[in-house]
């Protein structure tokens, strides 16, 4: 028989989670995000990958006919639901972790009948995968220039937090390994981003609340398809990771054919240091957020490994801090290890008005030693949080403990128990001067779990950096989410069959394929825009329609005229969309006059802007007739003469004097009626003769 | 060593495995496929049987299976070799002397299995070691030792079976258990709860049968709630019949216990999918709480007498009455020498006019004609008009409430039972002996709910959650 039989598991070896140098510079000083150069970020063994989910704009779900994209409006019915870890994941996993997971959270579904059926409830089996969805994954892959498999396996990737009703979420790889240009690098031009990976899959659940040992989840948005796209660690600096986004955002989006607005586009951003590992923080909203992101988690990572340092340099170990299972009869911890003892006598008399309303309520309070860990607990690991609220947030997703506070500890001097209390619960503890003290309460099972959790935590401060995804706060510092899952959690969907990429279907996307942003910023460049505004524009949802309006005039406009072009679209779009809540783009046909008009002399320059915005907001006849109007033509002198004098006349109306102030009026008098027909400048020295102001 | 096996090109086919063999490479191999489409490296996996024979099934390093297609490879180059195979990790079962004792016999359904994370093939976790493993409540519930009697799905379940399982249990409630639990794929669950209840009579303990409508591979499964609740049922349950436990809503809340000639499978998928027709179910169960619905079960004894009738003649067949029916059809299984024939007809229990000689020449036959309904709620009831009272007289027997599959079963017994003599099958046929009759159908025995109408929210906003 061979060797490897008897291995218990063929899973497929771990991404390189780890980061691959060791030279950690724990004396490299403390510093905010904006003060260090990309050569410190390189001194720190910075690296950050991104993945980016991008919901793609199908009429169905992926694996069920419902809608894609309807939110839900009411509540028909709940559904409640537990998840059990199945066992690969106990023989992968810290088990104790994932059975509390099991054993303490109700997952409630809220259904409204217009937006889910019975398969995302796992009623029912997948139906087959949606065909639009799969032609609109290929056709992003095919701009990304990533390779494509030949066959799509649907897998299924175990989420047992409840956000996926079946325990799993049912992927699968549409292709692997490409090269994006990356040409805002902060690390010079040249630079590629590669993708590690693209994928198609269900989204997920929408949390709507999380509290004690309920969470409540809405399936609207569960099972919408998206693509999502990995990167490899190839971002070194923030601002790189910050440019990656973007520039990943518009990979993604290249299709046209994806959902826009909040929620449709996601990403998580891997963040690791030199000795740290892959620490993944989900769900980043906004690009400009993650330099400061990733910042304070490469420095919560150098703190992590030098608290680590210091407890190794205290000679603490991880097995001071084990305690035997629970077992099925649920031992409390401190029954089964004097690190923990029940604190309820010693804290009776207690001031502390949370442990006082703890023990009215009848709730176990218990404290438990952490050896070695004395100021320790006070470590500062990121702004304005310590060592301790690391420890806080994952016992408080894990055991679920819901006072607030729930936890003190002993680093923070004379905070919250009396003095002579602290020191009887040292004597009771059996501490020496080294060792720090956490205080627990909450109801018998939780707070022992809680306190395991502790332990369990504690001793991971000897790795370093636990495997954990975090959440991020608009401050930019993070919180724990969950433990990452392992590289084992993916396994084949007996349920769904392969499905072939036919090769015809290639042909068709290819023989439509929309040009890429970066193909089209090479183009625009070439007709001598400058780079910022080529960037900007080639990025833009209105890039075809600038193309298709100077398409006809691109001598005449010169490179002026459509700088001009592209900016009077970049203001006017936004402005108009964010106003009317649309965000349609106009017929080209619309504003292909007013560019021609611009480009033969008759529109003057200025004009241009104001004439967009009416045929944003006109019908097209309406929008000629104002063009006709605006042009440029003889009696313009004539008209400027008479409306002069009008204002001249008016001028006695006018309450004030200030010059300035005369001049913006006569200006308001005189220039909507000839705007884009006459130089502005002429009109005001005009003005200031005629009203004869002392400016 | 150039010695391949077909297990090491399973599942594959040609052009495939010429393929393979040509660049030396086998299942199981880890490889760098040069394609036209790129470069792409993973492990070799088996291919489905089912699956078409144009791909090969590579794992990536992240997990991800992925299929190329064999005119797109140009080069696959093997730099390893990974082969290991999956097993259930045991546990050893804890024993309890203070705990009952529960038999848990296996039939092939996959109540609790585990996903080869690899292939994707089910790999049944029985022994009391692998459910410990992966269900150690069961422990807090009894002490549970199990045999595996056959390996077959639902669906290939039969005679066969039945006959077998129908003895053991008996042989099991002879040796002092204290509780049966028959693990069955749910397909056809119903029909050998149905069939237990006739071959096992009196038994002095609970039969519990149980299934799983989501494999326990998935986190979402039903397998561990279902095991737990039918075990639970089995070791200390008030009632000794031949029950079907399983969901009671689609929310992870309590099991039903389903009297076996009640019970049916009423959709595919359903967590919930197993009622009780034209009735109450007997009680609901969560772990180490049984409510009793209905008061008329039979009660657990301390004897261990039970009545094992073990037999079946297979020449027995269901008739699903569709309009237009022919008469060659009955002539047809008549000839073919099929001595019983349940009809489920329309309504009230009704046929067309054009199958009547039929049936009146199977009936001279002495062919055992029964009257099921095809509306599955309400009774035969062939006298309200002529067409009922004619089918009567052409020596059709009418039912009562029984469930068309309860009475293929009840039949194929019966038959068996009393190869040589009619009039005993007759009798034996219209007396109720496990429930498969009742005299009364209580208000609420018929329930299918329409969602969508205001007072079903607040109901399902109760009972779901």
């Amino acid at each position: 028989m061979n060797n490897h039989e008897n291995q218990p598991l063929a899973a497929p070896r771990a991404p390189a989670d780890h980061n691959p140098r060791l030279d950690t510079p724990l004396d490299f000083p403390d510093r905010d995000f904006g003060e260090l150069t990309p050569d410190d970020y390189d001194v720190l063994g910075f690296m950050s990958g991104l993945e980016v989910h991008q919901q793609l704009l199908t009429t169905s779900k992926l694996f069920c006919r419902c809608p894609a994209g309807q939110k839900a409006s009411r509540v028909d019915a709940e559904v409640l639901r537990h998840m059990r870890p199945t066992l690969s994941e106990l023989g992968e996993y810290d088990g104790t972790a994932l059975m509390e997971f099991k054993t303490h959270k109700e997952i409630v579904y809220r259904l409204d009948r217009n937006t889910v059926c019975t398969y995302e409830i796992d009623d029912t089996p997948p139906f087959l995968i949606d065909l639009e969805a799969v032609k609109i994954a290929i056709e992003a892959c095919r701009l990304m220039n990533v390779k494509l498999v030949s066959e799509l396996h649907v897998m299924r990737k175990q989420y047992l937090d409840g956000s996926i009703p079946t325990g799993f979420q049912r992927t699968a790889m549409v292709a692997v390994k490409g090269e994006l240009p990356f040409r805002t690098s902060e690390l010079g031009a040249d630079q590629t981003l590669r993708v590690r990976q693209v994928s198609l899959e269900e989204d997920s659940c929408r949390e709507v609340s999380d509290i004690g040992h309920r969470i409540t989840y809405q399936p609207d948005r569960l099972g919408i398809p998206l693509i999502e796209t990995v990167t490899e660690p190839d971002l070194l600096t923030p601002l790189d990771v910050q440019a990656g986004g973007r520039l990943l955002a518009q990979a993604v989006r290249a299709t046209g054919k994806v959902r826009r607005g909040a929620g449709a586009a996601r990403q998580d951003v891997n963040v690791s240091i030199a000795g740290g590992r892959r620490v993944e923080i989900k769900g980043v909203g906004n690009h400009r957020r993650l330099p400061q992101l990733v910042h304070i988690e490469a420095y919560r990572q150098l703190n992590l490994l030098r608290i680590k340092a210091e407890l190794e340099r205290r000679g603490v170990t991880p097995e001071l801090f084990e305690i035997p299972d629970a077992g099925r009869h649920r031992t409390p911890p401190w029954v089964q290890t004097p690190l923990v003892i029940d604190a309820r006598r010693i804290l009776r008399r207690s001031n502390y008005p949370p442990v006082r309303e703890a023990l009215e309520q009848k709730q176990m309070v218990c404290a438990v030693r952490l050896p070695g860990f004395r100021h320790i607990l006070a470590h500062r690991t990121q702004p304005g949080i310590t060592f301790a609220r690391e420890i806080r947030g994952r016992v408080r997703v894990i055991a679920c403990l819901e006072s607030r506070p729930f936890m003190i500890h002993s680093d923070v001097e004379d905070y919250g128990l009396a003095a002579s209390v602290w020191r009887q619960l040292r004597a009771a503890l059996r501490t020496d001067s080294s060792d720090a003290i956490v205080v627990l309460w909450g109801s018998e099972v939780d707070a022992g779990t809680a306190a395991r959790e502790v332990l369990a935590r504690a001793a991971e401060s000897l790795i370093g950096i636990p495997a954990e995804t975090r959440q991020s706060y608009p401050d930019g510092t993070t919180g724990f989410e969950r433990i990452l899952p392992g590289p084992d959690r993916m396994y084949p969907d007996t349920d769904t069959p392969p499905l072939p990429i036919e090769d015809q279907w290639i042909a068709e996307i290819d023989s439509r394929l929309p040009e890429t942003p970066w193909a089209r910023e090479d183009r625009l460049q070439a007709l001598g825009l400058d780079v910022v505004a080529t960037r900007r524009l080639a990025a833009s949802p209105w890039a075809t329609l600038f193309d298709e309006i100077v398409a006809e005039d691109r001598e005449a406009l010169g490179v002026a005229g459509l700088q001009r072009v592209a900016a009077a679209l970049e203001k006017r779009l936004p402005y108009f969309w964010r106003q009317a809540g649309t965000r349609s783009l106009p017929a080209p046909r619309v504003l292909t006059p007013i560019v021609q008009a611009m480009a033969r002399g008759e529109l003057h320059p200025d004009g241009l802007e104001p004439a967009i915005d009416f045929a944003l907001r006109h019908t097209e006849a309406e929008s000629t007739e104002y063009l006709a109007g605006r042009l440029k033509s003889e009696p313009v002198e004539k008209e400027l003469e008479s409306l002069l004098q009008l204002a001249a006349e008016n001028l006695v109306g006018v309450h004030t004097r200030e010059a300035q102030a005369v001049l913006r009026w006569g200006m308001g008098q005189v220039m909507p009626a000839l705007s884009g027909r006459i130089d502005p400048c002429d009109v005001r020295s005009k003005l200031i003769f005629k009203l004869g102001l002392a400016i | 060593m150039n010695m391949t096996t077909s297990e090491d090109f399973k599942g594959y086919r040609e052009p495939l495995i010429s393929m393979m063999k040509a660049f030396g490479i086998t299942v199981w191999s880890e490889v760098v496929a040069r394609t036209t489409q790129g470069e792409f490296e993973g492990l070799v996996l088996p291919r489905s049987e089912t699956a078409d024979p144009l791909h090969l099934v590579l794992k990536l390093s992240s997990g991800y299976n992925i299929g190329l297609r064999h005119d797109t490879i140009e080069e696959l180059s093997k730099f390893g070799y990974r082969k290991a195979s999956y097993k259930i990790p045991e546990k050893e079962f804890p024993k309890d002397p203070g705990k009952p004792r529960v038999k848990l016999f296996g039939t092939g359904g996959t109540i609790a299995s585990r996903l080869d994370y690899r292939t994707g093939a089910v790999i049944p976790a029985f022994s009391p070691g692998e459910l410990y493993g992966s269900v150690p409540e069961l422990a807090e519930v009894c002490n549970l030792e199990t045999e595996k009697l056959f390996g077959v799905f639902s669906e290939n379940m039969g005679p066969e079976q039945y006959l077998i399982l129908a003895e053991e249990i008996g042989k099991a409630i002879r040796d002092g258990y204290d509780g049966v639990v028959v693990g069955h794929g749910t397909d056809t669950m119903h029909h050998t709860a149905a069939v237990l209840s006739f071959m096992v009579q009196d038994s002095p303990v609970p039969i519990v049968m149980v299934g799983s409508q989501r494999s326990s591979d998935r986190p979402s499964s039903d397998a561990a709630q279902n095991l737990i609740n039918a075990a639970w049922t089995a070791a200390h349950g008030p009632i000794a019949e031949v029950m079907v436990c399983m969901f009671g809503p689609t929310s992870d809340r309590y099991n039903l216990l389903h009297r076996g000639t009640r019970v049916r499978k009423m959709h595919s998928s359903y967590r919930s999918t197993f009622r009780t027709l034209g009735d109450i179910p007997l009680a609901m169960v969560e772990q180490g709480k049984l409510t009793p619905l209905k008061e008329d079960f039979k009660p657990r004894r301390e004897d261990r007498e039970v009545t094992i009738q073990a037999c079946f003649d297979e020449r027995v067949t269901i008739l699903y009455y569709y309009p237009n029916m022919q008469a060659d059809i009955i002539d047809a299984l008549v000839e073919k020498g099929y001595r019983g024939i349940i009809i489920a007809g329309t309504g009230l229990g009704h046929v067309n006019r054009t199958v009547y000689p039929a049936l009146e020449r199977a009936a001279a036959q002495g062919v055992q004609l029964y009257m099921t309904l095809q509306t599955l709620w309400g009774f035969v009831q062939m006298y309200v008009y002529e067409t009922g009272r004619e089918i009567l007289e052409l020596g059709v027997v009418p039912l009562a409430n029984m469930l068309p599959e309860a009475a293929f079963m009840k039949l194929s017994w019966a038959l068996g039972l009393h190869p040589d003599d009619p009039q005993a099958v007759r009798t034996l046929m219209t007396t109720p002996i496990a429930g498969e009759m009742t005299p009364r159908e209580p208000h609420d025995g018929y329930l299918v709910f329409q969602g969508g109408i205001p007072e079903m929210k607040d109901f399902l906003g109760k009972t779901w959650s």
